[in-house]
């Protein structure tokens, strides 16, 4: 008997058995395939490996710009996956640490739901895994998300012979593909084009919306999308993929058919909740399109059922999955907490890397909020400057214009993965901007930019 | 040179008073004339004006301070000029610093203070006049914690620093941009629990009769020292005296004849031929009124008198109270002998005192000492009220509004301007039949206006 048991033990698992784990419930966690889940094993981190090697190589080849010259500089593919694994066994080997740490039970397999028990300990609710089966009164699903295949001739058997990837079996490509194409320009694709292309590949990106990066501000988008044109990617846009024949890709563009060529397609048009498979309609959680839905505390439809991370389908990032878990458990500790959405950071880790956070002008636009943005170059910051030959990145700041506090910002170029955080702060505190004006940035930094930004306004 | 600014002692019995509002703050420029703060006495509010320009250099009270007359309030000078030897002992900046960190405490205090209710500039409660040490106002705005909710133990009700504290242990604390402004029942789902923007826009979209609107439909306002007085007098009035009111109306056809007469002669330059001097400004029915009551008392001792619980005190002349309507609050300023003056001289006095309420610059010592007073409600169009006695006074006469009246001439219904008195005395001093005959000797000389004059 469990007082919580996790499906699951990716970010939003583990961290949620480690907090409760550590506060003294009796947790367990299952874990189907690896301990860290998508993000540790085959997404987040492993892509962040081969990007610094990717950086590394872009900067042996044009360290012209700089004053360096270097030869012969080249990638070892096998050398940078041993590498990223590495890292990976480290970083999961230190989960599994923790875990144990916290006194967590660990179950690797495969988790069943089989409803509620009759009996001594009915309404306790069963999970099997394997042979055995476990009763708590508490239940967190993080199952998780899967990317989506969509149903286009050639998509089932490309996956199955293996032409065909995901984020999966890309991030373990060892012979670096002549030709690429991302189908899908979000996120993962634009990360993936940026390695490969980076390390040898003639890469096209094909995106079936006007725009690349999904739902990042425009401006951005099209500045990533120039950088990236210039470092030799094609993207086609406003284009629907149609079929994945062996060796290429066929999409309409402006209602014609078009095939390019293909050694490997990336299929990245996005990912779905894990919902089905594993029992969870036995105990009658509400899904809709999809995905658990939830309360602002991870509360489901049902009471001690709890769902956190990409499985309520809100944000699919790792650091909300993060905090939906903790939310869930101090709320279990009877602690009050909830989620908030309005200070969610987003990175791409491209080059130049984007950091986003809060609203855009779009957003703003369509919802009828009024907001006052200012909108700077990043070479507005020395430290910028010194270290990005030829960069062209922008960093904006929106306000609001009647409560005097930040709503968003929005930077491209490289550290603004790092520095979202402190607008991330700016924005989840409603720091007055009169207030935000008193803070002091080292100098010189890139952070500085939000400070030229905000005293833009 | 630098020249220091002192709180003015505002006649004999005035031992301090409070700054009621900052007008300048410390770097401003100051021009002669400029209005530098108010001060209220607990009988009227003024305003203190710059009487040389310069920088004001330092502020050494902040708004809700109890200053004591002739202390220096504030230094005029210019810019860095060592403002050191003007800190007054009983200041809060003197007592903790010397020099230029008084100046820069005493800034900051008189700058942090309006940023409660600057951030409500249409609806929410005003906590901006709560009695606050610095320490604890300091510690409210680094955690926006709601004064709303505090509970002072301080001396004298004053809020301190720990008070502050247990507020925000309770939790009762905004976001910077959410600010103080929001409803009492404001649930924080902000970082730490704070109030998010996002909770006062959820609280102002709730379907709760408060929320509804934008505006509140209620807000608070301090009492000033002047309501607050008001208030003391009349209830103390109401809950010790056996007071009652007596109507009666009189033909004021003399009376509006005789208003006319001076009003013609006046405009025709006949009185300037016969060597009368008239006020610039037209004699009222009031001046009349005020004018026949400080002859008529004369012959009523009691009315005219003080009631204590073990004596009466009798006055030999008349010291006439007017009761005034101003922005402030009622004030009553005293005709002082208005018994000697003549009309002319009552009605220019009147006038005079009337004028400095309103403006504010009455002086308290003319607040105080009537023996009689006289309210008029009649310019309202109120046809009868029951006045309440300014104690220890016995007497107070309502003047109510000009009415046709008709009468009986040999059956034939004549109409007649009537106005009517309300009469309230105290019956502890004044029995009803005394009362009575004060009030138709008024009536008789108000309905023989001319004949009085002859007096």
């Amino acid at each position: 008997m469990f007082d919580l048991i996790i499906i699951g033990g990716g970010p939003a698992g583990y961290l949620a058995a480690e907090r409760a784990g550590h506060a003294g419930l009796k947790t367990l966690l299952i874990e189907k395939r690896f301990i860290g889940g998508v993000c540790l094993n085959e997404g987040c981190v492993p892509s962040k490996t081969l990007l610094h090697s990717a950086k590394i190589l872009d900067y042996a080849k044009h360290g012209n710009d700089y004053g360096v010259t270097t030869s012969g500089a080249a990638i070892d593919q096998k050398a940078v996956i041993t590498r990223k694994n590495k890292i990976v066994r480290n970083l999961v080997a230190g989960i599994k640490g923790q875990l144990k740490a916290s006194h967590v039970t660990v179950k690797e397999g495969f988790a069943e739901i089989l409803g509620r028990a009759n009996g001594q300990n009915r309404g306790m609710i069963q999970v099997k895994v394997g042979e055995e089966v476990f009763e708590s009164a508490k239940l967190l699903i993080a199952s998780g998300s899967e990317a989506i295949v969509p149903p286009i001739p050639g998509a089932r058997e490309g996956l199955e012979q293996g032409y065909v990837l995901t984020n999966r079996e890309i991030l373990n490509l060892e012979v670096i593909p002549k030709t690429l194409v991302v189908v899908g320009g979000g996120v993962i694709g634009l990360e993936m084009a940026s390695y490969f292309n980076s390390v040898g590949s003639k890469v096209t990106v094909v995106e079936l919306l006007d725009k690349i990066a999904g739902p990042t501000d425009r401006e951005i988008s099209a500045i990533l999308q120039k950088n990236y044109a210039q470092k030799g990617v094609t993207f086609r846009l406003s284009c629907r993929v149609t079929g994945l024949p062996q060796g290429g890709v066929e999409f309409e563009e402006n209602g014609t058919l078009q095939r390019i060529d293909a050694e490997r397609v990336l299929l990245s048009i996005g990912r779905r909740p894990v919902t089905t498979g594993f029992g969870l309609e036995r105990l009658g959680v509400l899904i809709d399109k999809g995905r658990i839905v939830v309360d602002e505390k991870g509360q489901t439809s049902v009471p001690g059922v709890y769902a956190a991370g990409d499985v309520n389908g809100v944000w699919m990032l790792a650091h909300a999955a993060y905090r939906e878990s903790e939310v869930v458990i101090n709320n279990l500790l009877g602690k009050q907490d909830l989620v908030r959405y309005q200070a969610m950071p987003s990175v791409i880790y491209t080059n130049p890397e984007v950091g986003c956070v809060g609203e855009t002008e779009e957003s703003c636009t369509a919802q009828g909020i009024a907001f006052k943005v200012a909108s700077l170059s990043m070479n507005y910051s020395g430290r910028y400057m010194a270290e990005n030959a030829g960069g062209d990145g922008i960093c904006k700041v929106l306000i609001d214009p009647q409560r005097q506090r930040l709503i968003g910002c929005h930077m491209i170029g490289n550290y603004a993965s790092e520095v979202i955080t402190t607008a991330a702060m700016l924005i989840e505190t409603e720091m007055k901007i009169d207030d935000i004006k008193e803070f002091i940035f080292p100098h010189p930094s890139v952070s500085e930019i939000i400070r030229e930004a905000i005293f833009k306004l | 040179m630098a020249t220091s600014v002192i709180m003015p002692r505002q006649g004999q019995s005035v031992e301090s008073c409070i700054i009621g509002h900052w007008h300048k703050k410390v770097g401003d420029a100051v021009a002669v004339g400029d209005d530098l703060f108010t001060y209220e006495t607990d009988k009227a509010a003024f305003d203190e004006v710059a009487k040389v320009g310069g920088e004001l250099l330092a502020v050494f009270f902040a708004e809700g301070d109890d200053v004591p007359c002739l202390t220096n309030v504030c230094v005029i000078g210019n810019k860095g000029e060592d403002i050191s030897a003007w800190l007054p002992a009983g200041s809060e900046a003197a007592a903790t610093a010397p020099g230029t960190a008084a100046q820069a405490s005493a800034a900051s205090r008189t700058e942090t203070l309006p940023l409660v209710s600057a951030d409500a500039p249409t609806q929410g409660i005003e906590v901006a006049d709560l009695a606050i040490s610095p320490r604890a106002r300091h510690l409210a705005e680094k955690h926006h914690a709601d004064l709303r909710a505090v509970v002072p133990t301080g001396p004298k009700g004053r809020v301190i620093e720990r008070d502050v504290q247990t507020l925000i242990d309770a939790g009762r604390f905004a976001t910077g941009a959410a600010g103080s402004n929001y409803l009492a029942e404001t649930i924080g789902t902000g970082i730490g629990g704070r109030i998010s923007v996002a909770d006062i826009e959820r609280s102002a979209t709730m379907p709760t009769p408060v929320a509804a609107t934008t505006q509140p439909e209620v807000y608070e306002e301090k009492h000033s020292n002047i309501r607050k007085l008001i208030a003391k007098s009349m209830s103390h009035s109401l809950s010790t005296m056996a007071q009652l009111t007596y109507n009666a109306s009189f033909d004021a056809t003399d009376m509006l004849a005789f208003r006319a007469r001076l009003k013609q002669a006046k405009e025709s330059g006949l009185a300037g031929q016969l060597g009368i001097t008239l006020a610039e400004a037209n004699i009222t029915l009031n001046d009349i009124i005020l004018y026949t009551v400080s002859r008529v008392v004369q012959h009523h001792r009691l009315c005219n008198a003080a009631f204590y619980d073990d004596k009466m005190v009798f006055f030999k002349h008349v010291n006439l109270g007017m009761a005034v309507d101003t922005p402030r609050g009622l004030m009553v300023p005293t005709l002082f002998n208005a018994d000697q003056l003549s009309l002319a001289d009552i009605s220019a006095q009147a006038k005079a005192l009337s004028a400095a309420c309103q403006k504010g610059t009455i002086s308290p010592d003319t607040l105080k000492d009537g023996t009689i007073t006289v309210t008029n409600l009649g310019g309202l169009g109120i046809e009868s009220f029951t006045p309440v006695i300014n104690p220890p006074q016995t007497t107070i006469l309502g003047v109510n509004c000009l009415q046709t009246a008709v009468r009986d001439v040999g059956g034939v219904a004549v109409p007649y301007p009537s106005m009517n008195l309300s009469l309230t005395c105290d019956h502890r001093a004044v029995d009803g039949a005394p009362a009575a005959r004060f009030l138709k000797d008024l009536r008789a000389a108000l309905e023989n206006f001319s004949l009085l004059l002859m007096k």
